[in-house]
């Protein structure tokens, strides 16, 4: 059965009005690079969960 | 690593969890909701890739005052000496409705928040109802036991629009020692602090320069804030020139890699980035979106108006009255909703719509109509070079125009 996904992150907490934008710090390292984060993600967050 | 979640609301599409250590928020499929222990929600019987707008914003924006005695020549609120606040009682009449509505984050700003009595019972309150307070501030002022007081807040950042010479020109006063001494004093007391800084066309050279201040007092973000014309900066002529706005990206990422800090734009910076065609399902991960007024996001005037976001206009509805924010939420913020499925041209034909949402709607705004493209998209300007009168032909783009 397929297990459940990460579909988007946004880490920290904003302070600001407008600044719920764009995070450069990972944006320019593709979509691969996230694929593999929201992988590893929900890999953390169901041992977590279980453990 | 561990991930604790800490509080998790469903969405249509499953449901929004917020972690700790790392902080932040994850929007997650139904089947991952069930994982994490989570029962169906009625709102899954909707469509879960439906656009509809989320059961309520993440954050939301308390404009605690408009009182401050900087005097900014280009505040938005309009802060004055004697501006008005929100009380201590209606500040936590509201928190108790986005605490119920299930919001996550509250942005305290002004104004100048520490100016006020009541602040930090209110940041407390906020965090009793399992909200987090997270805030802005000039630092004007700030003291070390107020500093070590600012232990209740997530994330602060101090307002440095540039480093001596150049904050002085862009606030009109010469307030950057009390800003760096607010940061140290901050930092001593908690990791969580970094620097908001207006971009404007005066401080657009000086960016570099409070990038190193981040590094070196080894702050956690620089976040850089496009300058909007609204209150009283809509008096001055500093919105960004075509070529600062194409070359803001870049300069944030080598800001970023030069000097390894984290650094964020704000979302009306959205068409500045897309012009650059980044990948657009890495920018749908990492939540890299335009407007996201009425969505993500919403604010609460001094007077208690509701807002879309603190640069647009009231929506009459009075947040201080339990329940008004709750029943207004589903409806009131159609101008801002829509604009992905009724956007004119060039947003129409633009691959990167549906995230970038016209980019910031209170610059539109400012210029003309709400519901008009962001006329500091480098894309739009190309696009209206090319059909202003005397063209015969359309300048080529940067971004394919894809047949409806």
């Amino acid at each position: 059965m397929r297990k459940g996904r990460v579909l988007r992150v946004t880490f920290g907490c904003n302070p600001n009005s407008s600044s719920l934008g764009v995070d450069v710090t990972f944006l320019f390292l593709g979509a691969t690079f996230a694929t593999a984060i929201a992988l590893l993600l929900g890999a953390v967050l169901r041992w977590s969960t279980r453990s | 690593m561990k991930l604790r979640v800490v509080r998790a609301r469903p969405e249509r599409f499953g449901g929004i969890a917020e972690t700790e250590h790392p902080r932040a928020l994850l929007h997650v499929d139904r089947r991952m909701m069930r994982e994490l222990g989570h029962p169906d929600s009625p709102s899954w019987n909707e469509d879960e890739r439906s656009e509809a707008p989320l059961s309520a914003p993440t954050e939301v924006h308390v404009v605690l005052s408009r009182r401050c005695a900087a005097g900014c020549t280009g505040c938005y609120v309009d802060a004055t000496p004697k501006g008005a606040s929100l009380s201590l009682v209606d500040a936590r009449r509201i928190l108790d409705e986005l605490a119920a509505m299930g919001v996550f984050h509250v942005a305290l700003g002004g104004g100048e928040a520490l100016e006020l009595p009541q602040l930090f019972e209110i940041a407390a309150y906020a965090r009793s109802v399992g909200i987090t307070p997270n805030l802005t501030t000039s630092g004007l002022g700030l003291t070390a036991a107020d500093a070590e007081r600012c232990r209740v807040f997530g994330q602060i950042n101090v307002s440095v629009d540039g480093v001596g010479e150049v904050y002085t020109r862009a606030r009109g006063f010469d307030g950057f020692a009390h800003a760096e001494r607010a940061l140290r004093l901050l930092r001593a007391v908690k990791e969580e602090v970094g620097v908001n800084c207006v971009v404007s066309r005066t401080t657009f050279d000086g960016l570099g320069e409070v990038a190193r201040l981040v590094r070196t007092l080894r702050l956690n973000e620089l976040e850089l804030l496009r300058f909007k014309p609204v209150g009283r900066g809509a008096g001055l002529d500093e919105e960004l020139t075509p070529e600062q706005a194409r070359r803001i990206y870049p300069l944030a990422r080598r800001l970023m890699l030069r000097h390894r800090i984290r650094v964020k734009l704000d979302c009306s910076f959205a068409p500045m980035v897309f012009w650059h065609r980044p990948s657009a399902r890495a920018a749908a991960f990492w939540g890299v979106q335009g407007c996201v007024a009425g969505d993500v996001l919403a604010a609460v005037a001094p007077e208690g108006n509701l807002m879309a976001c603190s640069f647009a206009g009231a929506t009459g509805v009075d947040a201080r009255i339990p329940g008004n924010v709750r029943s207004a939420w589903p409806s009131s913020f159609a101008t801002f909703r829509d604009f992905v499925g009724s956007a004119p041209q060039p947003c129409a034909s633009c691959q990167y719509l549906r995230l970038c949402r016209g980019g910031c709607r209170a610059v539109a705004s400012a210029h003309g109509r709400l519901s008009d493209p962001d006329p500091g998209c480098p894309r739009v300007q190309e696009w209206r070079a090319g059909h202003s009168p005397g063209r015969s032909r359309p300048a080529s783009l940067a971004l394919p125009v894809i047949p409806a």
